[in-house]
């Protein structure tokens, strides 16, 4: 068939064009970008009170043509939602994204969406972490596809108010040695609950969970053998034990969610919390910012010993455009300074050692003056970096939460009806 | 057309022209309506054959494609206690939410309906809820009935009653959960049914009040007849936004997915939990399929009842009156 002549022109205009898209959408893809003066913008996503974003504005300042897009989602499991559907979209993860412990193990199994920050030298700084924090961001392959942040040692936050009010200790030295000083246990711990509540009438804690999850992270092994594969769950008498002193205990607890208390907080409801680093700003994001004077305080001390409580990694996902600033970015944001910056500002304590001095003398006005610096690197002696398995979250969420509800809700009052209820669902949502 | 058809009768060839012209009478048609299916094709019928696929397979969200594993992971769902639990969450949020819901929405409508004033005044009113965004009434809702501390709590201590645990007893977080739905879609079909109602020759109410029927008679035997076929497509969207009911379930705690013990888990927060937490990706898909299933079984059910309720009446009202008029036809 003979084009007449519109037809060839608008066939070659079509063709010109696409022409066009092909060359235009080479260009974007190939170079990395920063060279020159040319705006590059970075996203980065985070969760939770992270204090990262403090750093934000001192980077863009040192690295004009960077600009960096922020994400914070409101917790953890909504970051690993929010990861895991981009992972398996292979498309839409920010050039930097926030990992959390708890499903870092998974992520390890599917590490190649991030890269090797290997490549990008992350080996020449080595030595700054802790070993463990290093050694949890590399995968079986020696990828190391996570640049550590920040670890989760624990205090306990308490209300020396409240306390002092109930003709108990309430300053920091008084309440650690009222429940053992160095050799708390769990179970002086709950005795001194319980002198509270009958001295107050009020409940002790808000949420069973806590104590939970910290002795859990307190164990050799946890939920999984040292493999990481093993379930290391049924006969376990030492997790039995927790359960039966934890629900014997049930009656000095609030009955109260695990998150979302601001306003029980401030209504005296409960008096102390589990308190990883990330929780400091947790607690005083309860109130406005600067406020002081609430009562709450932080002891260094913590039932049964030293235990790490999440914390955070920062990995570069392989579908960036521009890798190669997004792991200058995140190394820059996961080095001892910024690690400290964070700390001042919300209080995720520094996962580099060199982090961690910078912090020593750091002092918290919200937390009655306590040195929450002195404090955690107190309480980081002694941690052990336990192997998670890929269903941690899950069981730690599906498997246990539900349980402590009920024993929270008065639904459960045996140990081993907690137990055997724990072990139903187990079965039920894992895999064996 | 005549030099077309004239041409054909005489055997002579078309031109170019008049074969194009008839390719576009015959052919143009379907392409302007191609865009539709076009898109449709892409975005409705693929991912729905595409989860049947995955459906078929042990797939990992993260690590994907597994082994082909046939019908298993249907099986594996319909023997999943928690499935059962949620079917049940569902079916009791729906039925909490639909019937009152549509009870409220005839009601509204009908009143106004009425000669009122300012009718467009009450009529946008009514339609207020359903602007805003489910999210925000999500959390606006969340903190109504916060079982610590919400203002419908402190109502029930001020009466000296137990607070109700709405967070935690399945029954009154059903509730509160069916509230927010009604709450946002009462409106929107009180004014869907609005505009069938106003499509009722108002003659047909005049020549009933003639008759000596009263409002109440009038309103059963007219409008609710006269306004079966809005009526059902207004209980089938119903039924299909009730049992895909997602967000106000899944706000309602902001933490888990839908109760620390599923007390308020619904189908869709099962698939949601299935394919994301968990990574069953293939299960998710099989979850997909079994709630399309469901959503087909009881609309046809849905249909089914309310085109026999509705059809009784008109059977009711309008024989008589055709057979007087064919009566009086013959007597004169």
């Amino acid at each position: 068939m003979k084009l007449s002549r519109r037809t060839a022109t608008v066939a070659a205009i079509a063709g010109t064009a696409s022409l066009a898209l092909v060359l235009s959408g080479c260009s974007t893809d190939g170079g990395n970008g920063g060279n020159g003066d040319e705006k590059i913008t970075l996203t980065i996503t985070t969760f939770g009170t992270m204090g990262i974003d403090v750093n934000y504005e001192k980077y863009m300042e040192e690295n004009p043509n960077i600009v960096i897009e922020a994400t914070n989602l409101e917790n953890g499991g909504a970051a690993r939602d929010d990861a895991y559907a981009k992972i398996a979209a292979g498309t839409g993860l920010s050039d930097v994204v926030a990992i959390e412990e708890g499903w870092l193990s998974t992520i390890a199994e599917v590490s190649t969406a991030f890269v090797d920050l290997r490549d990008y030298g992350i080996e020449d700084n080595k030595s700054d972490w802790l070993d463990w924090k290093y050694a949890q961001g590399t995968d079986a392959d020696g990828r190391v596809f996570g640049a550590g942040l920040d670890i989760g040692p624990q205090g306990l936050c308490f209300r020396g108010d409240l306390f002092e009010a109930a003709g108990l200790p309430g300053d920091r030295e008084g309440f650690a040695e009222a429940i053992g000083g160095e050799d708390a246990t769990w179970e002086s711990f709950f005795e001194f609950g319980q002198q509270y509540t009958a001295a107050s009438g009020k409940p002790f804690y808000h949420n069973p969970s806590f104590f939970w999850n910290s002795f859990v992270n307190q164990q050799e092994e946890g939920y999984y053998k040292k493999d990481g594969e093993t379930l290391n769950i049924k006969d376990n008498a030492a997790l039995k034990g927790q359960m039966d002193l934890i629900v014997a205990n049930a009656n000095i607890g609030a009955g109260l969610p695990g998150w979302g208390v601001a306003d029980q907080a401030k209504n005296d409801e409960f008096a102390v919390y589990v308190c990883p680093s990330w929780m400091l700003g947790v607690v005083s994001g309860y109130y406005d910012a600067g406020t002081t004077g609430t009562g709450w305080d932080f002891a260094d001390v913590l039932p049964g010993g030293a235990a790490n409580w999440g914390g955070a990694f920062l990995g570069v996902s392989e579908s960036s455009e521009h890798k190669e600033e997004a792991a200058k970015l995140a190394l820059w944001l996961a080095a001892p300074e910024q690690q400290a910056a964070a700390f001042e500002a919300a209080g995720p304590f520094p996962s580099t050692l060199a982090g961690q001095d910078l912090v020593k003398d750091s002092v918290s006005e919200f937390f009655n003056d306590a040195p929450v610096g002195e404090i955690f690197s107190n309480r980081a002696q002694g941690v052990i970096a336990q192997v998670k398995g890929p269903e941690d979250s899950n069981i730690q969420d599906n498997v246990f939460g539900p349980v402590f509800d009920k024993v929270g809700q008065g639904e459960i009052t045996t140990g081993d009806a907690a137990w055997a209820a724990a072990m139903e669902l187990l079965d039920q949502l894992v895999k064996q | 057309m005549s030099a077309v058809t004239a041409g054909r009768r005489t055997g002579t060839q078309l031109t170019f022209r008049q074969k194009l012209s008839n390719f576009d009478y015959k052919f143009s048609p379907y392409l302007y309506v191609a865009p539709f299916f076009i898109l449709f094709a892409l975005l409705g019928a693929f991912p729905i054959i595409y989860t049947v696929n995955v459906s078929l397979y042990d797939w990992d969200l993260l690590k994907g494609q597994g082994d082909f594993i046939g019908f298993e992971n249907y099986l594996t769902t319909l023997q999943d206690p928690f499935f059962w639990n949620a079917f049940g969450n569902t079916i009791s949020i729906f039925l909490l939410s639909a019937v009152p819901q549509l009870v409220m929405a005839t009601i509204i409508a009908a009143v106004l309906d009425q000669a009122i004033r300012a009718s467009t005044f009450w009529r946008m009113s009514v339609l207020l809820p359903y602007i805003a965004a489910p999210v925000a009434v999500a959390v606006i809702f969340t903190q109504v009935f916060n079982q610590f501390g919400g203002p419908i709590t402190g109502l029930t201590e001020l009466m000296g009653l137990e607070p109700i645990r709405w967070g935690y007893d399945p029954f009154p977080a059903h509730i509160a959960i069916a509230t927010m739905v009604n709450w946002r879609w009462t409106g929107y079909n009180a004014l869907i049914l609005l505009a069938a109602m106003q499509a009722i020759p108002r003659d047909m109410y005049e020549s009933a009040a003639l008759d000596g029927a009263g409002r109440i008679r009038r309103f059963w035997s007219i409008t609710i007849p006269m306004i079966r076929p809005t009526m059902i497509f207004v209980i089938i969207t119903a039924t299909i936004g009730g049992l895909q009911i997602f967000t106000e379930p899944k706000l309602f705690d902001g933490q888990s997915n839908g109760g620390a013990n599923r007390q308020f888990q619904t189908i869709v927060l099962y698939l949601y939990e299935m394919a994301f937490p968990r990574r069953d990706f293939g299960r998710a898909a099989a979850t997909a399929w079994i709630l399309f299933l469901i959503i087909v079984l009881i609309g046809l059910i849905n249909y089914a009842i309310s085109r026999t309720i509705a059809s009784q009446d008109i059977s009711r009202v309008r024989t008589p009156k055709r057979a007087a008029l064919t009566a009086n036809g013959v007597r004169r």
